[in-house]
């Protein structure tokens, strides 16, 4: 069975999951301040920022702080706990299919299901944007193409913090131990941005990225700049570590 | 239904330790962050356990309110995973007997995380600052009053965990109530008594009857909870 046609079934499986509508929720939530508070846009002249790109950052660092990579937990749990009820998992397995290409199907979905909180976050920015504009009698969007760039940049920033959350799923068979390692690790990222060894630590990827993007935005703002050398590399190796470890380990404590 | 068998029943769950490693690393916060940025603190006039407390309390609380997300999850999802539910619905025993001893078990493991943190403080006072009794009677009543703001948090988790089969629903459901307590404007009374956004506050620089609302927010909250969970429990008997 193909790749394509594993990751088909993957979306069929979690198809009922109502995953959307806890994400949409969370993504409404994270809007809500935004609009109440727009007027708080117009009184950042000393960090030199405007207040359309404040609207939107502050949104964004807020989704990324914590909503963000709670949700994307809250995925892999879904995927995970969905095949391994009724056991699942095991008939999954007695099926001549290759395990690897059942792992990667799953870790897509996970990467899709990112994909969509992400969509969503610009979808209800853009909302919000043209709601607060009324309010404020001003132009508070900002051009798509511009917003659809840092939203691309913040998936794939995420890459290796899922492939990291993936991996523990796929490694510890007891649920909470993953999960309380998840949140676990989400916390401190506020923390570990403001270090020298942020590259280091996936989780904190996408906070960083949107944390540096205000730098840019903001004139009168320093902010540690996300340059490619050691990030890009150091991503790309935990990835794909993550990954593979998680292929080799898929379904090993059901083939016991 | 006792605790002792809510607790056996975690025994190979991972929850203890969860609870423990969890605990350590929210004890850990404030140590580490006196140890990085000492000179930020050392040195200012309000007393230790206001410094302490202001810098590291948010972080400190969230971690523990993601602990007992966590553990209310976990505590449903033993009974849900293998329908084990079933069975403990045919024992001539009253339904709500299973929620209040998960509740016990749960309001026993924030005493152990509300211990932990309470050290981790102390230590810090005792190696950073000159503290005086009077300090130590203030981070008592600090810790008295987090517990007790604790207890929506603990009912609430388990009010939705007990209604949701699958384990990631409640999850999800307590990921989004605890990303809107962050969202909440702090300086507004009535939005800061929402359950989950109660265990950010902490006692010091508060008046009296600001801590007194709290604190019966904290019960009239938890009862309410309790009364659903009565309500639900009812309802799905009658549906059934």
């Amino acid at each position: 069975m193909s790749l394509k046609s594993l990751i088909g079934i993957e979306y069929t499986k979690i198809r009922r999951s109502k995953i959307g509508v806890i994400l949409l929720l969370a993504t409404c939530i994270l809007w809500i301040p935004s609009i109440v508070n727009a007027d708080l846009n117009f009184t950042m002249q000393a960090e030199g920022i405007t207040p359309e790109n404040n609207f939107f950052i502050q949104g964004f660092m807020a989704m990324s702080w914590f909503m963000f990579p709670a949700t994307m937990l809250v995925s892999t749990v879904l995927i995970n706990q969905t095949e391994r009820k009724n056991s699942g998992m095991l008939k999954m397995l007695s099926m001549p299919i290759s395990i690897w290409r059942l792992c990667l199907a799953k870790y897509v979905v996970l990467l899709t299901l990112a994909a969509l909180q992400i969509m969503m976050s610009v979808g209800m920015y853009y909302i919000s944007a043209a709601i607060a504009s009324q309010t404020q009698e001003y132009n508070l969007l900002l051009s798509p193409l511009f917003v659809c760039k840092e939203a691309a940049l913040i998936w794939l920033s995420a890459i290796p913090m899922l492939a990291i959350f993936w991996l523990l799923t796929i490694c510890i068979q007891t649920p909470i131990v993953p999960i309380g390692l998840g949140f676990a690790s989400i916390v401190p990222s506020v923390l570990i941005i403001n270090t020298k060894f942020w590259f280091a630590y996936p989780m904190a990827y996408p906070f960083f990225f949107i944390t540096s993007e205000y730098g840019k935005l903001a004139k009168n703002l320093t902010t540690t700049q996300a340059e490619p050398i050691p990030w890009i590399p150091t991503a790309i190796f935990i990835t794909l570590v993550c990954v593979l470890l998680s292929c080799i380990r898929f379904g090993k404590y059901e083939r016991r | 239904m006792s605790i002792a068998l809510e607790w056996k029943k975690t025994k190979r769950t991972g929850f203890f330790l969860t609870f423990v490693a969890g605990g350590l690393l929210a004890g850990a916060v404030p140590i580490l962050n006196m140890m990085v940025r000492e000179k930020c603190y050392v040195g200012r006039k309000e007393p230790a356990v206001d410094i302490i407390l202001n810098a590291n309390w948010q972080l400190m609380a969230m971690l523990t309110i993601l602990l007992l997300l966590v553990g209310a999850c976990m505590l449903y999802h033993t009974e849900y995973a293998d329908n084990a539910i079933q069975r403990m619905r045919t024992m001539p025993k009253r339904e709500c007997g299973l929620f209040y001893s998960k509740c016990g078990l749960l309001l026993f493991m924030s005493i152990f995380l509300v211990f932990l943190q309470a050290l981790a403080i102390y230590f810090c006072m005792v190696h950073w600052f000159a503290y005086t009794a009077e300090q130590i009677s203030v981070l008592i009543y600090n810790f008295s009053y987090t517990f007790i703001l604790l207890l929506p948090s603990v009912f609430g988790f388990l009010l939705i965990a007990s209604v949701c089969n699958n384990m990631w629903i409640p999850l999800g459901i307590g990921v989004v109530c605890i990303f809107t307590a962050t969202m909440l404007p702090t300086n507004n009374r009535w939005l800061s008594l929402f359950p989950f956004a109660l265990p950010f506050q902490t006692y010091v620089g508060k008046d009296w009857n600001t801590i007194r609302m709290d604190l019966l927010a904290a019960v009239v909250e938890s009862m309410l909870a309790c009364i659903a969970e009565g309500i639900i429990l009812k309802g799905r008997r009658a549906l059934a």
